[in-house]
């Protein structure tokens, strides 16, 4: 082993040391772009991961139709017994609404918000491997626009904010995770305001948390929390998702509610990156 | 090890080309494989790199090592260049430790790779989420590392077997004189 450290074998291997050292301290400097090394990866092995990533998602489909089957079953029965009590009450006009409603969910984005500047949908390429709070690539980078800390969405709601951009392939952090904080304000008061920032409790059921609510607060259970569009990163009045409960912190001064986000950011797809829109701030 | 021929020569050259190949195709699977899909998956390129280490010198090591913790950051989403640090240093180690100290056995193996993966996910651990005190993060500990740690464990046996089925075929097998046979026997004596 003496013999060992005073080798050059393991001077060199010192300094191979020092260089791998020196590349994690040239990516933290390079404030959300990925180095170049990076998107070289992520180019040369995209084609492969799109396509690992679409067997092994109707692989897992499969295996959890499987393994879930009781538990589906019993969903089926009762979403059968529900529909059946619904049919009873919906007149003509009511699921006519109700239709022109679901449609209204997939007219543009664009065609709501003028000011959007929006990206080509992206597909979801994968999520990031074992991160419980369900970060995920997307199929579309800087070469399409996409900035560093651009929201990204789906026509129900917010999804969360790009982290990590290469030249074809973007990191994605979701509102479920404790990293991302966003003002949001209650749609139906428009006065009640909090933060919404991720849990690790509230991630594994795939819900956010709502925090730093004024104990005056009028929130209700179901009420729509909106994005405040108070800090420039987020364009104002964009649904982020819904009330489930409401409680108090654990030092018990301020009031916190967990929030069911309006996209189901275990299942997402595709999702939209608005890369510009009015009162975005502007990074020096 | 003595070539004597050519051919000898020739043989060994394309083992060693067909062998790193497979490695590295091994290791190429792997990160499409932990790229996709949903679900919690082992770290397969801790076990590999580890493997391999254990045959070969600490200059093939360490670039190996490098190489799979570079990929690691890409598919988890960490520091880019932070695994590569820490696969390399296991890789030294691991290449050092069985060069001077350990025998090439399965149980040394697999207990040398179950370690490297327990520091990697506590590191992890610590790093990415304790250190930032989030609410409940115990539970990240119990529920996504030690999950995480366990899947690599039991999956380092299969990877075990492959990197071992790949140098029962193509790993160069030592040719010595009999007075260097004698030496050798006389040493282990």
């Amino acid at each position: 082993m003496r013999e060992f450290i005073k080798s050059t074998r393991f001077k060199i291997l010192l300094a191979f040391l020092a260089f791998l050292v020196g590349i994690m301290i040239y990516a933290v400097t390079k404030g959300g772009y990925s180095v170049s090394g990076v998107s070289f990866i992520n180019t040369l092995t995209k084609p492969f991961r799109k396509a690992s990533n679409s067997i092994s998602m109707s692989f897992e489909k499969k295996l959890d139709k499987m393994k879930n089957a009781d538990e589906y079953y019993e969903e089926n029965e009762r979403l059968k017994a529900q529909i059946g009590e619904m049919n009873k009450k919906l007149t003509d006009y009511d699921s006519i609404k109700a239709e022109r409603d679901e449609l209204r969910k997939f007219v543009s984005i664009k065609e709501e918000h003028e000011d959007y500047i929006l990206s080509v949908p992206c597909k979801v390429m994968g999520f990031v491997t074992n991160d419980p709070f369900r970060s995920f690539t997307i199929d579309k980078g800087k070469a399409d626009g996409i900035e560093p800390n651009c929201p990204v969405v789906t026509a129900e709601g917010l999804v969360g904010i790009t982290v990590e951009v290469s030249e074809h392939v973007s990191t994605v952090r979701t509102i479920l995770s404790p990293d991302l904080s966003v003002a949001a304000v209650c749609s139906a008061s428009n006065a009640d305001s909090g933060i919404i920032e991720g849990g690790v409790a509230a991630a594994e059921s795939g819900r956010t948390r709502l925090i730093h609510v004024s104990p005056k607060h009028k929130l209700k259970e179901g009420d729509l929390m909106i994005t405040a569009g108070s800090s420039g990163m987020f364009p104002r009045d964009y649904p982020i998702g819904t009330i489930k409960s409401i409680g108090y912190d654990s030092n018990g001064l301020s009031v916190t509610a967990v929030i069911e986000p309006c996209s189901d950011i275990t299942r997402l797809t595709s999702v939209i990156v608005i890369t510009d829109f009015s009162g975005k701030r502007e990074d020096d | 090890m003595r070539l004597r021929t050519p051919r000898e020569k020739r043989i060994l050259y394309i083992k060693t080309a067909a062998r790193w190949f497979l490695y590295y195709f091994l290791i190429f699977f792997s990160f499409i494989f932990m790229t996709s899909g949903t679900w919690m998956k082992p770290i397969l390129l801790i076990p590999i790199p580890i493997f391999i280490s254990v045959n070969n010198n600490q200059y093939a090591s360490v670039f190996t090592g490098a190489m799979c913790g570079f990929l690691i950051d890409i598919s988890c989403g960490k520091l880019f260049g932070y695994n590569a640090v820490l696969l390399s240093i296991f890789c030294i180690a691991t290449s050092l430790a069985f060069e001077l100290y350990l025998k090439n056995k399965f149980v040394n193996c697999i207990l040398i790779s179950a370690a490297a993966a327990f520091i990697q996910c506590w590191l992890d651990y610590k790093f990415y989420y304790q250190m930032w005190k989030y609410d409940d993060v115990e539970r990240i500990f119990w529920k996504v590392s030690m999950k995480v740690w366990f899947y690599t464990v039991i999956s380092s046996f299969f990877v075990y077997l492959l990197i071992k089925l790949i140098n029962r075929f193509l790993m160069p097998k030592a040719h010595l004189t009999i007075e260097e046979a004698i030496i050798t026997r006389n040493q282990q004596q």
